[in-house]
């Protein structure tokens, strides 16, 4: 038996005092050049403006760590690189702490307190990890070369469609070097390790303390057995040796210098940027100070440090360009070309030693870096780019924030101005007269309580769309119905209700927001209720998120929570049941938003429904396009609409009978593209409140004159 | 420098107004109000000068007449980039017709001795297109009404405009300044007032001045001194109008049956 203080790893052996000296110059440079790249990053992000979200590090960190551990935002959507990607980082970290305890035995705890662990068991089991650590790793950048060169995915391509062919940022040819750069030296450090430990085993075969426990590092081994075969022998092996050593241990200590410099940055940034997410991204934007002078992001330096931190973070995966439904319709916008545009733009302005005067820093405009304003407005804030992000990257609020700056400067279509001005005038995006707000209502054969002079258990926020469109009208009118069937003591706020403001504040019109915002909160805090419903998702999310920001805490359900409830409890009586094929579409600001994926799907269920998803549901459901105040701004004309794309994923599923929506801009959207995409005839789209219509049981038949206007 | 800039409060109509009992106005209830359109333009006029010239001092202020709501319309101004702004106001002004405002604009002008006075062509609400010129008239100051293009360089004793006339003319004039010209909508792109820019404009004082202070007494305003005076206002009746289709043949048919209907055959 070999004492076991000797079979360990042959570090120096052999090597000249000033091999191993030079060695150590070249690992010190490598330091330094790290530390120096640190210190430039991280002065880059503390030129960004403060940020809310330190706090609750600890669990912030544990966050972190368990999204990273359980690689859950990596394998979604795409599990095999996902997996590859698990490979390639969990060998990464066992191949980097197994070489960690090598310094730490060699040049901290045996120099000074001459305390020696890495022997015997302990370095063979450390042996067999790390062999199979590298081996995960070759693998892992294997099927990630295999990915880039022959699987053409367009989430990989850099083309970009907000910049024409022969501009300097178009394809970013740098990126695909860099790519390739990053791959080659990673997958040769790890091939050459194993050559080296193969070479080293050849070389010592004749020491028992080395050769007898080669099966420890199996693939050593076996590579070390092939080398022996086409004649490699140890004489040929020591003089190999050191000129391996030298490439792989230079080629490391280049990786190492390079990490802060280079896109490998993000092993680092992409831990931060998941340990400083907040859930609430996009569901509530931030505010702006009173005392600010301007609203919004103009220069560079206007983003927070999280922000700059986010830029940094991407890794370029496309999964948010994937998932965009500008971006598929091809309108000028990639979420992730907008992070990159900006990661350009602050390396090239925040890395300098003195910060450049303020007009270099303008980030609004048409040079390389800079953003376009047709990019910020094609935007829909439907969040799809932030949920599948899997470093938690926020593109929203960015573009939100950089929308600010654009309507404080008026840069924005006629219309959308058109349509602020007239919210601002009348309460509402129709230009309607306020005392018209609650005019569906009055052919119904109840009366509805008015909630700002009657106590109310529930208080109903009918928003815009379902108050003054004439099809949501219907829709509405009927939920008043199911309510009063259901015995529920609910009211409304009549004349006193103003757009909630959702959509106003994705504009980018934040003045116009607080107004609307502190407007409601005044007229819901005059009211006695316990608690608020609205069959608009857009009001619900910001009297949900937002609201509390300018002290309106309130608790609030979207219809199909209520709806369900009350069939659950009997309060509604179905008198039939439905067997239509449906599919649904999940609204942004109800599922994404709020996840509230799963009610209108019960409801479904409890109607006889049989449901048929469409690819694209739940957390990827496909924006109708009127998001972020889309819905005012007209789509240039001749280009697919975001809502016509899903008619067309609606289509192929067989024998569908009515695609069901629960949100009103959708209603309106969708019978739009409906018509205009050619499926009419072929399935209807309808309002979940109108299938659960067509199922009730009124106590006495209600009877509702047809009030819509025909000639509208 | 100094560019001075006319506004006017203009109401709108709800849908389904009401009319006043006594039958002279519309219900208050019914109106909402907002800067006048065509002052949006004459103010972006002014601005567009100020802002071509950084180098040159320009101070631009708008001045209204009307009570306090009108506050409202001048923050807008003033959140737009204009300098100062003066509300000229008294009780006995109510009922005043547009030759009195135009009057009481024009001692503004005095005491403010501006190199430039604007106005909007007419307001959207009275459009009487008048309270400019009868400004022009009381200032003895050259004037040019419906401006569709201005060039100015601050200071200079001469301006050029076009002017807009009858059928798409337009008709170029050289102006002896200072002048009055009342702008007409299209020669710019008003710029947008951010609601937070409306809010921040709430810290600039607005100056309210009342009749003492432009040197007029009571007995020149208001509705005892107007020249005209409001016996009614109504919504007409409406009119009926149908669409003829059919070939020749038919449609003359038909056009003969109505005259037949209307003569009551
Ligand atoms: S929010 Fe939606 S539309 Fe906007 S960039 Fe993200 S995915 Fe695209
Ligand atoms: S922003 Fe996120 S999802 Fe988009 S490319 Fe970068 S890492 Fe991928």
């Amino acid at each position: 038996m070999t004492n076991p203080i000797e079979i360990t790893r042959i570090l120096f052996e052999d090597f000249q005092p000033q091999t191993i000296h030079l060695f150590y110059a070249f690992g010190y440079a490598a330091i330094a050049a790290f530390i120096y790249g640190t210190y430039t990053q991280i002065r880059k992000y503390r030129r960004g403006k403060a940020d809310g979200s330190w706090g609750e590090l600890l669990c912030r960190f544990w966050d972190m760590v368990k999204t990273m551990g359980t690689h859950r935002t990596l394998v979604r959507r795409d599990k095999k690189a996902g997996r590859a990607h698990a490979l390639i980082f969990f060998g990464f970290v066992l191949l980097f702490i197994g070489t960690s305890t090598i310094t730490l035995e060699y040049d901290i705890l045996a120099p000074l307190f001459g305390v020696k662990f890495w022997y015997g068991n302990f370095y063979l089991w450390f042996s067999l990890v790390l062999d199979i650590a590298g081996f995960g790793l070759i693998l892992g950048l294997l099927y990630m070369m295999y990915r880039r060169k022959w699987m053409k995915l367009p989430k990989l391509s850099y083309a970009r469609l907000d910049r024409q062919p022969g501009d300097p940022d178009f394809d970013r040819p740098q990126y695909r070097r860099e790519d390739w750069a990053f791959l080659w030296s990673f997958i040769l450090i790890g091939i050459t390790g194993f050559v080296l430990e193969a070479t080293r085993l050849v070389w010592l075969s004749g020491r028992p303390s080395v050769w007898d426990y080669r099966m420890w590092s199996p693939i050593g081994a076996a590579l070390a057995h092939t080398m022996q075969a086409v004649g490699l022998t140890p004489e040929g092996a020591a003089a190999l040796r050191p000129n391996l050593w030298w490439f792989h241990g230079l080629l490391s200590l280049t990786f190492i210098a390079f990490i802060p410099h280079t896109k490998i940055k993000h092993i680092f940034t992409a831990a931060a940027s998941l340990m400083f997410k907040d859930p609430l991204a996009g569901r509530r934007l931030p505010r702006v100070p009173d005392d600010q002078k301007s609203a919004g992001y103009k220069t560079i330096t206007d983003l927070t440090w999280k922000n700059l931190l986010h830029l940094d973070a991407c890794t370029k995966c496309g999964r948010c360009q994937e998932a965009c439904p500008a971006n598929a319709v091809g309108a000028p916008l990639s979420p992730r070309d907008v992070i990159l545009s900006l990661r350009e733009f602050a390396n090239n302005t925040l890395n300098k030693k003195e910060l450049p005067k303020e007009a270099e820093l303008d980030i609004h405009g048409k040079d390389v870096g800079q953003v376009f304003m047709e990019t910020l407005w094609s935007c829909r804030t439907c969040l799809a780019c932030v949920e599948i992000c899997p470093v938690a990257v926020e593109h929203v609020p960015i573009i939100v924030q950089m929308r600010r700056n654009l309507v404080e400067q008026g840069e924005m279509e006629p219309l959308l101005e058109k349509t602020l001005q007239t919210i601002h005038k009348s309460g509402n995006s129709f230009g309607e007269s306020k005392r018209k707000r609650a005019a569906w209502a009055k052919d119904l054969s109840f009366e509805i309580k008015d909630a700002r002079t009657d106590p109310v258990d529930i208080l109903w926020f009918v928003g815009d769309y379902a108050s003054f469109d004439p099809r949501n009208q219907k829709v509405t009118r009927a939920f008043a119905k199911l309510m009063n069937a259901a015995g529920v003591d609910f009211g409304l706020l009549f004349e006193g209700e103003m757009n909630a403001g959702n959509d106003v504040r994705r504009v980018g019109e934040e003045g116009l927001y607080e107004f609307l915002a502190t407007s409601n909160i005044q007229s819901l805090s005059d009211c006695d209720f316990n608690s608020i419903v609205t069959t608009d998702p857009h009001s619900y999310n910001t009297i949900r998120n937002e609201y509390p920001d300018f002290g309106g805490s309130y608790e609030i359900q979207h219809y199909s929570t209520v709806v369900k409830k009350l069939l659950e409890e009997g309060k509604l009586k179905l008198k039939k049941k439905l067997d239509y094929r449906v599919t649904f579409h999940d609204p942004c600001h109800l599922g994404r938003f709020n996840k509230g994926y799963d009610a209108p799907r019960d409801i479904l269920k409890m109607l006889g429904c049989e449901l048929v998803e469409m690819g694209r549901n739940r957390d990827n459901s496909f924006c109708c396009g009127a998001g972020g105040g889309r819905i005012w701004i007209p789509d240039p004309v001749g280009t697919v609409k975001p809502s016509q794309n899903r008619m067309k994923e609606a289509g192929v599923i067989e024998g569908l009978q009515v695609f069901v929506v629960s949100c009103p801009k959708d209603l309106t959207m969708f019978e739009d593209a409906l018509k205009t995409s050619g499926y009419e005839g072929q399935f209807v789209v309808r309002e979940l409140i109108e299938l659960i219509d067509e199922c009730m049981d009124y106590p006495e038949e209600v009877v509702e004159k047809e009030v819509v206007a025909e000639s509208e | 420098m100094k560019i001075l800039v006319a506004v006017k409060q203009v109401a709108a109509l709800d849908e389904d107004f009401e009319i006043r009992a006594d039958e002279k106005d519309v219900d208050e209830d019914f109106l909402l109000y907002d800067l006048n359109e065509w002052d949006d333009f004459s103010l972006e006029e002014a601005m567009r000068i100020k802002e071509e010239s950084p180098d040159t001092e320009i101070e631009v202020v708008v001045v209204s007449v009307g009570p306090d709501r009108v506050d409202e319309s001048l923050r807008k101004c003033l959140a737009k980039g204009a300098d100062r702004a003066i509300r000229v106001w008294d009780d006995a002004v109510e009922g005043s017709d547009a030759v009195a405002i135009g009057k009481m604009l024009a001692a503004v002008v005095k005491k403010e001795a501006p190199d430039m006075v604007f106005a909007g062509v007419q307001s959207s609400d009275h459009s009487h297109a008048s309270t400019g010129i009868a400004m022009a008239a009381y200032l003895g100051l050259p004037h040019a009404a419906v401006v569709a293009d201005l060039k100015y360089s601050p200071g200079s004793n001469k301006a050029t405009i076009r002017r807009e006339l009858e059928g798409g003319i337009l008709q170029e004039v050289e102006i002896a300044c200072p002048a009055v010209l009342t702008i007409q909508l299209g020669i710019n792109k008003p710029r947008y007032a951010s609601l937070r820019g409306i809010k921040q404009a709430a810290a600039k004082p607005i100056e309210a001045w009342g009749l003492g202070d432009i040197g007029m007494s009571a007995s020149e305003v208001g509705e005892a001194s107007a020249m005209s005076r409001v016996r009614r206002m109504y919504v007409p009746e409406k009119g009926r109008a149908q669409m003829i289709e059919g070939t020749i043949a038919q449609q003359a048919a038909r056009i003969i049956e109505i005259i037949k209907e209307f003569k009551g055959a």
